[in-house]
């Protein structure tokens, strides 16, 4: 089961009914055999732009991150679900990002030019093309002179 | 020409009176004084981006660190040229503000006015490579 993390935002309402929603949001997931490791409340904020959902228009709402694990089968079948919630305002699902180790290649790419190898390819593959400037056209008629009027 | 002459020779010959004193007196110590297998000691520090040297991995909700390379004016990612990171780290930091923008954590158009104040991480006005513009 891949990890997945899911941004729900939820739109503004007292804290009973975000509890419940909450639920409703959870059972989802175990229902479908899935696991939450944690559920994250990013906070109650206005929204960067307006977002209409369910005929009505939001511009404040709770951030909420669930970090689950799921089959990879389900997560369509949950989006689905989440869409026809009424409290849901907007719903992401994204991979989690696995950890890379990485080192920094800023020093190769500060290089003048004619040292970087992204340019030295490129200037590779320009020679390996057609230069149409120092192309001689060639007729490909067999013959060796040109049979039209010039 | 003869006074020339004069100075010519005292120029030419005070100095190999000194090297020869001075290699007379150092016959011992001239053994240990023999090149030395080393690093170059003038390279100069490697560079690194500045996410690479706090090894900050960007990330989606940190739309606060993520909103500092967006344009305050257009809301428009700066380029590399600007930003001074590497290739990873700046495609990682597009990456992920496209997704901060996906699910309404940052916006577009804008900047959030709120993290106006925030350090600046480099000069818009003073790119590495030249503008297009
Ligand atoms: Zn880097």
């Amino acid at each position: 089961m891949p990890s997945y993390e899911m941004a729900m935002i939820i739109r503004a309402m007292p804290k009973v009914e975000l509890k419940n929603a909450l639920m409703r949001i959870s059972n989802g997931i175990f229902d479908r055999g899935g696991i939450i490791r944690k559920i994250e409340n990013l906070g109650y904020r206005p929204l960067p732009y307006k977002t209409s959902a369910h005929g009505l228009v939001h511009k404040e709402a709770i951030f909420f991150v669930f970090k689950i694990d799921t089959a990879t089968t389900v997560v369509s079948d949950l989006k689905e679900e989440y869409s026809r919630d009424v409290d849901v305002v907007r719903q992401r699902v994204f991979k989690v990002n696995e950890e890379s180790e990485h080192a920094c290649t800023l020093e190769t790419e500060l290089l003048p030019p004619a040292y970087r190898k992204e340019v030295q390819e490129m200037i590779k593959m320009g020679k390996s093309q057609v230069n149409r400037f120092r192309h001689k056209f060639s007729y490909n008629s067999g013959l060796d002179y040109y049979p039209f009027q010039k | 020409m003869a006074l020339m002459k004069r100075l010519f020779l005292k120029i030419v010959y005070t100095p190999r009176a000194l090297t020869y004193n001075v290699r007379h007196l150092s016959t011992e110590v001239a053994h240990d004084d023999s090149p030395v297998e080393m690093e170059n000691p003038f390279t100069k520090e490697k560079r690194q981006c500045i996410l690479c040297k706090f090894n900050i991995t960007p990330d989606y909700k940190n739309y606060r660190l993520l909103s500092q390379f967006q344009s305050p004016y257009t809301g428009r990612i700066y380029g590399r040229h600007i930003t001074g990171l590497c290739q990873t780290k700046q495609a990682a930091v597009e990456r992920e503000i496209t997704k901060a923008q996906n699910c309404a954590y940052m916006p577009y158009y804008y900047k959030d006015k709120t993290f106006f104040k925030d350090p600046k991480l480099f000069d818009p006005e003073n790119p590495i490579r030249s503008h297009r513009f």
